[in-house]
């Protein structure tokens, strides 16, 4: 049997401490509090109206997105690092970030093979 | 058995030098294939889990995953000695993640000289990391996260001894789109500060730095493979004071991402060079083990 006793209070306190100073070195400053632009897309019979979207560079985004079908989806892009389940018949609102411009890809989670793309220039 | 475990050495090189050309050369005759078939990745584990990519998830998503690490082999005798973290990952922003869980440990030793014997399976602490985005991959090429991970053990990694052990592991994770959708590169720098109290109440120090490149190919829709290798220095003291031991790991990575919510992504690594001050061994089998494996599962909820 080995000799140290372990204190698990003093050992949590002192990971806490650890796990604190992370959050303080890593939590960004704040987002840039700008005008969102907003762009509308509709999605029915599983394809994305339009396939393209297009927004301004340097600006965060509102994506409106109305679900016209009789199933869920969900709203995803991997590049947008956004992603957001729409009821069947209704609309949600995914907030995006300011983006560079260029082409960002999106698609539906729950069908693999409904997706879009925005420009963003 | 120094030559033999060179020759050994040399046939890893060898048959680690033919994987990574078919890797690199594989694309090209790939291009011919449909574009559209695949699409973008998340990097975080294409390139296995000791080489991590710079994503940091999406929005909102949260995950449970379970990840073992496992080393095989020391000096002599039999050594299995692995660690599963079972971690809840979750991401509050689009430029940061956070992850936490419980650690369990499984040691395996058996006439390995310097260490006890052990056949024990034990919970063995807590870890969380923190993960943030330092570069957008657009504009820029490369994309970088910084990862801070707080770790305590009751447990010494290497032995299975009884000890009180804290660790702050920080990484630089960064990757590269070679190929759009297809090849990827990665690149980490790491550093590893801890401090362990073990038996007669004496804290020690020990810091660790180690640096990676990785290549990862997505050879079908969903299903990548690719090559890893790792350079890891050890040293006495928290600070790089005193060199203890070095090693070189390589070897292959599988990234599968199985459905749209569950992927898994697995490497298995060997040393196949490295130096310990005042040994004449080809490897250091003391501070790092021969083989190393990786296994990570994760499920989004």
């Amino acid at each position: 049997m080995d000799p140290v006793a372990l204190t698990p209070v003093s050992s949590m306190r002192a990971f806490l401490r650890l796990a604190l100073f992370g959050i303080a070195v890593l939590f960004p400053s704040g987002y840039a509090k700008a005008q969102n632009a907003s762009i509308a897309i509709s999605v029915k019979d599983h394809r994305f109206q339009p396939a393209q979207i297009s927004g301004p560079a340097n600006r965060p985004l509102s994506i409106r997105v109305r679900n016209l079908d009789s199933t869920a989806m969900e709203f995803e892009s991997v590049s947008l690092r956004v992603e957001k389940v729409i009821a069947a018949g209704s609309e949600g609102v995914v907030n995006v970030r300011a983006l560079a411009p260029g082409r960002y890809e999106f698609f539906d989670d729950f069908h693999q093979e409904t997706r879009g793309t925005l420009v963003v220039e | 058995m120094v030559s033999h475990s060179r020759c050994a050495a040399k046939r890893r090189c060898a048959f680690f030098a033919a994987l990574s050309a078919a890797i690199l050369v594989s694309p090209l005759a790939a291009r011919a294939q449909d574009a559209d078939a695949f699409h973008e990745v998340e990097t975080k584990y294409i390139f296995g889990s000791f080489t991590f990519g710079s994503s940091t998830g999406i929005e909102g998503e949260k995950a449970f995953e379970p990840e073992t690490k496992a080393n095989f082999g020391k000096g002599g005798g039999h050594y299995g000695v692995g660690q599963t973290v079972l971690e809840y990952e979750y991401t509050p922003t689009q430029y940061m993640q956070i992850e936490l869980g419980p650690s369990v440990s499984f040691y395996n030793i058996g006439g390995v000289p310097g260490l006890d014997d052990r056949n024990l399976a034990t919970l063995n602490g807590f870890e969380a990391e923190f993960r943030s985005v330092l570069i957008d991959r657009n504009p820029s090429p490369i994309a970088v996260t910084l990862a801070v991970e707080p770790e305590f053990h009751s447990r010494d990694e290497t032995s299975g001894a009884k000890v009180v052990n804290y660790g702050l592991e920080i990484k630089l994770e960064a990757d590269a789109e070679l190929i759009k959708n297809r090849l990827y590169w990665g690149f980490n720098l790491l550093y590893e500060p801890e401090t362990t109290r073990a038996d007669f109440g004496v804290w020690e120090r020990e810091s660790t730095f180690g640096v990676s490149s990785a290549l990862a190919l997505q050879i079908i829709p969903n299903v990548m493979i690719g090559l890893d290798l790792w350079y890891l220095r050890h040293y006495d003291g928290a600070a790089f004071n005193s060199f203890t031991g070095d090693a070189v790991y390589l070897g292959p990575t599988f990234y599968w991402k199985i459905a749209p919510k569950v992927l898994m992504s697995a490497a298995w690594e060997a040393q196949v060079a490295g130096h310990e001050p005042g040994v004449s061994s080809a490897l250091d089998l003391t501070d790092f083990s021969h083989h190393r494996a990786s296994l990570l599962l994760e499920f989004e909820f």
